[in-house]
């Protein structure tokens, strides 16, 4: 087996700078993510019916659906309707919302394992609903749920591959354009994993990160 | 009160819809006045499109740019993968696929094609200097290597039955196996589309050489818009251009370039089954 590394030198300027659009997708994807993610999560835990119906409707469908599929829709069939999205915003928005779905439930899952005797505790000492949610629910609920949020956020950059299907020169899409020209498929993807591996263990090393601060945060305010 | 914002609204949408409408009654006039022709293809079907050093290279590029500059606007280029290509051009993400898509029946029912810009019929290629096959019927009798299922091995089987000796023909899973053992010299000749054989030729022209014409039922490539009136000035330009480009030997030059050979190309479409 001859393995060349001059294959992968050559190629690793276009390599990196598909990787720019794999960056872009994952990241905005991300802040879509868990702005959306809060916004259902407060609706489907809310007391009116209808609102936590809705975030439930669309939390089903977007866990329902394959990411590949809703994708195909938002960028194919929504024309047909007059809904004309660049090829960008449809794969930035179809990963964003359909991740939105899960760090909904990753979120109401941490809001649940919070004793309900604080809320309680709360009331008793007079604390304001706003104060209480701000400084003893959401801080809480943030750090029970941060691995399982810094998972999902992985697996967003995973997925941004799927983006190769409207037409994004993403990394997986440009490691499979190289392989087809220079018939070197295993150096090509071996270097294409090592980019994403970077992109992973840098995002896994700030989850990090922020799991010790918020320990370290929570726990003087909490005054554990 | 409400019922006359409805109305507006219904009135803003249908004047909407009726804009969109008319920005796209006549797709060539479109483009005009854009400057620019958008082309979708899967840059992953050498000699046709490939990308090398992240530069669209290929047949199809080079013929493209040609027709866009006698259009009078630049081409730009999408690179999809195969299976977004054809759902792409129906919902309007670019003007054209500029990709060789064979032409079928079932393909010329859904779709405008333009008039063929590459030819996909059967053809041989030998090992490099081999003189005792100079046309197709010379591989009477000889060892002829072709993909296993493929429409090709059916095309050469029924050619081989033709001849006064039959050839012996070795069926292999990949054709570059068949390349491979034409290249050690245990087959003589290899039966696949001419754009592949004349590829591998260009490519390795001290091992293969082409063997012209193609044989058996003739099969075109061709690119294709959105059916429908809107397109149809815009199909009607493109083989203008495409008919030029015969004529003054641009179209044969840019293939021969990549094929080394020219090969036969129709000048009205064809008929298919």
């Amino acid at each position: 087996m001859d393995f060349s590394f001059g294959v992968i030198l050559h190629n690793l300027p276009y390599l990196i700078a598909a990787a720019k659009w794999t960056l872009l997708i994952s990241l905005v994807g991300m802040a879509i993510s868990i702005g959306l993610g809060v916004f259902i999560c407060a609706a489907r835990m809310s007391r009116a019916r209808w609102l936590a119906a809705a975030a439930a409707l669309y939390i089903s469908f977007f866990r329902g659906v394959p990411l590949l599929v809703q994708l195909l829709i938002f960028f194919y069939m929504l024309p047909h309707i007059g809904l004309d999205l660049p090829a960008i915003a449809a794969a930035i928005l179809s990963v964003g919302m359909c991740s939105a779905a899960y760090t909904a439930e990753i979120l109401r899952g941490a809001f649940q394992t919070i004793p309900a005797g604080q809320t309680e505790a709360a009331k008793a000492l007079g604390i304001a609903p706003a104060s209480y949610w701000r400084r003893i629910l959401v801080p809480q609920a943030l750090r029970l749920g941060m691995p399982s949020l810094i998972n999902e956020l992985i697996l967003l950059v995973k997925v941004s591959s799927l983006a190769s299907v409207v037409g994004i020169g993403e990394l997986t899409r440009v490691a499979q354009n190289i392989t087809g020209q220079t018939y070197r498929p295993l150096e090509i993807y071996i270097a294409a994993a090592a980019i994403y591996f970077v992109i992973n263990l840098i995002i896994s090393q700030l989850g990090r990160l922020a799991e010790r601060r918020m320990q370290l945060a929570g726990g003087a305010r909490l005054g554990v | 009160m409400m019922m006359k914002r409805l109305t507006r609204t219904v009135a803003a949408l249908a004047l909407s819809i009726g804009l969109s409408g008319a920005a796209s009654a006549d797709q060539l006039a479109d483009i005009k006045a854009a400057g620019k022709i958008v082309a979708a293809t899967e840059m992953h079907f050498a000699p046709f499109d490939i990308l090398v050093d992240g530069e669209y290279q290929g047949i199809c590029r080079e013929l493209f740019d040609e027709v866009a500059k006698e259009l009078g606007v630049t081409a730009e280029y999408l690179d999809l993968p195969w299976s977004s290509v054809l759902p792409g051009l129906e919902a309007a993400k670019f003007d054209i696929v500029n990709a060789p898509v064979t032409i079928t029946a079932e393909r010329m029912a859904r779709y405008s094609f333009a008039l063929p810009m590459g030819n996909a019929t059967v053809a041989l290629a030998k090992k490099a200097g081999d003189s005792s096959i100079m046309a197709p019927a010379d591989i009477a009798g000889k060892a002829v290597g072709s993909q296993k299922g493929s429409a090709q091995l059916d095309q050469l089987k029924a050619f081989s039955a033709t001849l006064a000796t039959p050839a012996d023909i070795r069926e292999y899973v990949n054709i570059d196996e068949a390349l491979a053992d034409l290249a050690a010299g245990r087959i003589q000749a290899v039966a696949n589309s001419m754009p592949l054989m004349g590829y591998a030729a260009v490519q390795r022209p001290d091992t293969f050489e082409l063997v012209m014409p193609p044989f058996g039922d003739p099969k075109y490539f061709a690119w294709v818009a959105r059916p429908g009136d809107d397109s149809a000035s815009l199909i009607a330009a493109i083989n203008e251009a495409l008919l030029k480009m015969h004529a003054d030997g641009r179209l044969d030059a840019i293939n021969a370039k990549w094929l080394g050979a020219a090969p036969e190309l129709p000048v009205e479409m064809p008929a298919v089954q």
